[in-house]
């Protein structure tokens, strides 16, 4: 390999030839001689985890690691903190994380760094993201001046200074921790009603002749210079291009989630795009069955080239409401490994394959393979994603 | 406190220190009742503890003393608590001039002898204090056990006495100075793993019995094979595994060696189970016509008991199939004469190999007094059953189906907890009878995706009720203290990277109802 992190994909590799026979009890490489040259179509296949939600153990975040590197996806973007619970040490806020769900369910700065530390040796990325001006209630449980008022927690006090001090201060500490070149200011679901309604922000608004829609835009926009600022690429749910694509900075890596056809309008206009469409893409969607997952393809409706290396890659989100350490790798696994493979392998190659035959055959394999290493993937064949076997029988066929 | 708990509380520390001011420190002059919950589980059998916090070094040392303070289980077992209590990050991050309350952790052994059988001594002590405060002599923690296994236990406690401080960033003993004394009520406290639904991976074995020692569970029965599928290796009938799902859902003899292992240095036993004559249809996929060779798992299998099954052993065929019927008839044997003719052939097989039986309640039910006096009747029809066999004399082991059978989904946890493997036995002696009991994960719906989600937390209400003093136990309020206790006991299986499901969801292993804490859930 060229670096490291390639070998670390060749171990992976090597290790799913390696089969151990239960007769001669060796283990063993069938088919060989091998000669396999490898390489991804795309640089950036992600899992989301959330753990606003539900505070997910640094234990638990390991062993989602490492079922990632079994099947090479290679971006771990840590939804950190939402409307729920804030469980991230801040050190130039210490307040914030007070909005945690207890004194326990928190990341200490040490515990971000290892779990950054942990993903680099199996060459993942991590994603961090702060999601503002939406989805930001629980800041206010350390600072409640971040909440324009006590009845209207969300969005962010877009007017005041003090939070885009915060933001600032949130994101420094954030640099000395995530070394990756993209993090994710989040920017979705932004319910900019209470604006109106709280009289100090309503002022702000009209001395600057602004609409709601105009202050959403400013917020982002100047979450973005923070974070660009401090030598970040930041990446923006859908929303932000949908509602104001040509104001974003020119470096915005835009992130689908809301349907399809995005990413096509996305590069169109020469900005990057990342790939999540909630209809295939979300495991948190339990009725979405893997082929569904496996045949959902980042490169859709793009046919120009240059279009087409403006997307980054694509990222399955383990939403959080009803995830937790109970059940979450169950949710995960194997759907999350279908997109891997659509996100890993040639376009022409899974095209292919016969989805109910071949696809099944090894995907199933692939889910036994897991289960074996510890990981509790769930049966391929169920309807519902993350129910229990329907009964006795193998892990191959169920 | 309840003032008779008070009491008793004197009384048993009283009697212990008398004992233990022989070797070790003198209890403290006073004790204070805390109010708080006791966040250990199981709770311990006598304990005192104090109003000061103690701060561990991340470097903590272990200091091994007595006859068996330097086997290799308890340094092993030393390494794998110190992972358990401190972050990976705990060692570079400590600074250099820092002092702590707690340096040096010393387990004191008293016997060298590793032999791991039931019954084996697992009480300990612990003593936690701050140097030179008034109750103390001398500052550290330390603790004391006859065997390698007690230590184990106790390191096991220790380890959940030890918290992280969110502020301070350093690990700490709260409500210090602590004074345990503890052991098991019950010998025998299982839990039933069936790989023959679904094969279960080692790894997940392993993770189990990782889970298991958390509350101090110390018996995996192992139900290997029933009629689905036949996965372990016998040598002597290779063509047996031809039973398995697949080639690779199998267990060579080496992997059940490497469980058995595993198992011991946690103290825990591993008691197989040939479940014969019904639950067989797998090994007629190998051998048409065929007996078990059971010499061979004796030397894979050293606990002292072996399960030979004997339930659900529906008879009919035998009548249909002509040899049989022709068999049968020249004895002048009915079905049933039959059933009792396997299972006392299948017990003296066993018992031949220095095994002492266990069998599943039908057997009791239908012939119990033939059977062999040494058996142990493994109960779990429904309640008010070992009170029978300990009348007449047999050892029991209680799993009543209404209430420790994990699979039955719809049972809450206050109804796992509150079973009573003594209910209905007043004779002390029989008391005696009863080893203890077993939670059973049948395997029909559970494999490795959801295996953990549905043993645990229910597992651990049992481990308390097999582990703890009933009036302790019973003193508490289920809703309130209980509770409180069993949620940080859940979070705590979390933080270890168990998947324990919510307390609080009225059918077990469903996922939580919406976003929330793992300690209201």
């Amino acid at each position: 390999a060229n670096t490291i992190y390639g070998a670390i994909r060749g171990l992976e590799t090597f290790s799913q030839l390696c089969v151990f026979n239960y007769d001669t009890k060796n283990v063993e490489v069938r088919y060989a001689p091998w000669y396999i040259q490898d390489e991804p179509r795309f640089a950036f296949r992600g899992l989301m985890l959330d753990t606003s939600r539900h505070y997910l153990p640094v234990d638990v975040i390991k062993q989602v690691i490492d079922s990632m590197s079994f099947s090479k996806l290679n971006v771990l973007h840590w939804h950190i903190i939402d409307e729920q619970s804030f469980p991230l040490e801040i050190p130039s806020y210490p307040n914030l994380w007070k909005g945690s769900y207890s004194k326990s369910e928190r990341y200490t700065v040490e515990d971000a760094r290892y779990i950054v530390s942990y993903a680099k040796k199996r060459g993942i990325h991590v994603m961090a993201e702060i999601d503002v001006p939406g989805h930001a209630e629980s800041w206010g449980n350390g600072y409640p001046k971040l909440w324009p008022s006590l009845s209207c927690t969300e969005p962010l006090d877009v007017s005041s200074n003090f939070t885009f001090e915060v933001i600032t201060g949130i994101l420094s500490d954030m640099r000395k921790i995530f070394p990756f070149g993209l993090f994710h200011l989040g920017g979705d679901e932004v319910y900019t009603g209470c604006w109106n309604l709280t009289p100090h922000v309503k002022q702000w608004l009209d001395e600057r002749n602004m609409t709601t829609k105009d202050a959403y835009k400013y917020f982002v926009l100047k979450a973005q210079e923070i974070a660009i600022d401090l030598n970040w690429i930041p990446v923006n749910w859908e929303e932000t291009f949908n509602s104001f694509g040509g104001s974003l900075n020119p470096r915005t890596v835009v992130h689908n989630w809301l349907g399809p056809g995005v990413c096509p309008k996305v590069v169109a206009k020469g900005l990057r795009c990342i790939m999540s469409n909630q209809g295939v893409w979300y495991l948190d969607h339990l009725d979405v069955p893997w082929e569904q997952v496996y045949t959902a393809e980042p490169l859709a409706g793009i046919d120009d080239t240059a279009q087409q290396k403006l997307v980054l890659g694509g990222e399955v989100c383990m939403w959080g409401e009803t995830a937790d350490t109970s059940d979450v790798q169950q949710t995960i696994w194997p759907r999350a490994a279908a997109a891997a493979e659509r996100m890993w392998s040639q376009l022409e190659a899974i095209s292919a394959q016969d989805l109910e035959t071949t696809v099944l055959a090894r995907l199933h394999y692939f889910r036994c393979l897991l289960n074996h290493r510890g990981i509790a993937a769930a049966p391929v064949t169920n309807f519902y994603a993350r129910r229990p076997p329907i009964g006795p029988g193998s892990c191959f066929v169920q | 406190m309840p003032p008779k708990l008070l009491t008793h509380l004197i009384l048993a520390l009283v009697a212990v220190s008398g004992a233990a001011a022989a070797r070790r420190h003198p209890a403290p002059a006073n004790f204070t009742a805390s109010g708080n919950p006791v966040y250990i589980w199981p709770l311990p059998k006598n304990f005192t503890s104090g109003t000061q916090t103690l701060a561990v070094d991340p470097d903590l040392a272990l200091d091994p003393q007595g006859a068996g303070g330097g086997a290799a289980a308890v340094a092993e077992a030393f390494e794998r608590y110190r992972h358990l209590i401190f972050s990976p990050w705990a060692h570079a991050a400590r600074p250099a001039s820092a002092g702590y309350d707690v340096a040096r952790l010393t387990v004191v052994v008293a016997s060298a002898d590793e032999t791991l059988e039931l019954g084996v001594d697992e009480s300990y002590t612990i003593y936690i204090a701050a140097a030179g405060g008034a109750n103390s002599i001398v500052g550290g923690a330390t603790i004391e056990a006859n065997t390698i296994y007690g230590a184990i236990r106790g390191l096991e406690t220790f380890s959940q006495l030890c918290v992280f401080n969110y502020d301070t960033k350093n690990v700490e003993v709260r409500y210090a100075p602590w004074y345990i004394q503890d052991e098991p009520r019950f010998a025998f406290r299982g839990l039933m793993l069936d790989t023959s639904r679904h094969y279960l991976p080692v790894d997940v074995i392993k993770q189990v019995i990782d889970s298991m020692s958390f509350s101090k569970l110390n018996v995996l029965h192992w139900h290997i094979i029933d009629e689905q599928s036949f996965p372990l290796e016998i040598p002597s009938y290779p063509n047996l595994w031809k039973g398995s799902y697949s080639k690779s859902e199998r267990y060579t003899v080496e992997d059940a060696r490497y469980i058995v292992s595993y198992a011991k240095k946690r103290g825990i036993h591993v008691m197989a189970e040939i479940d014969v004559p019904g639950h067989a249809e797998s090994w007629g996929n190998g051998y048409p016509k065929l007996w078990p060779s059971l010499s061979y798992m004796r030397k894979i299998f050293p606990f002292g008991l072996f399960h030979l099954g004997g339930d659900e052993v529906y008879t009919g065929c035998w009548n249909l199939t002509p040899h049989v019927k022709q068999w049968l008839d020249e004895r002048n044997m009915t079905t049933k004469d039959a059933y009792k003719y396997f299972v006392l052939k299948a017990q003296e097989i066993a018992i031949d190999l220095n095994w002492i039986p266990v069998n599943w309640e039908e057997t009791f039910n239908s012939f119990g007094g033939s059977l062999n006096p040494r058996t142990v009747v493994h109960n779990w029809l429904g309640p008010g059953v070992c009170p029978k066999v300990v009348a007449k004399g047999l050892r029991c082991i209680m799993s009543n189906q209404g209430v420790w059978y994990l699979d039955h989904l719809d049972v809450p946890w206050e109804q796992v907890y509150t079973a009573e493997p003594l209910a209905g036995i007043d004779d002390t002696a029989q008391q005696k009878l009863v080893l203890g009991g077993e939670v059973c994960m049948w395997g029909e719906t559970a494999d490795t995706s959801d295996v953990q989600q549905t043993i645990w937390p229910r597992a651990a209400a049992a481990a308390e009720r097999m582990w703890s003093q009933l009036e302790a136990i019973s003193a508490q309020d289920l809703e309130t203290t209980v509770l409180a206790r069993l949620h940080y006991f859940r979070c705590l299986l979390n933080h270890r990277g168990i998947a324990a499901a919510p307390v609080t969801n009225f059918y077990a292993r469903r996922p939580p109802i919406g976003p929330g804490s793992c300690f209201v859930q």
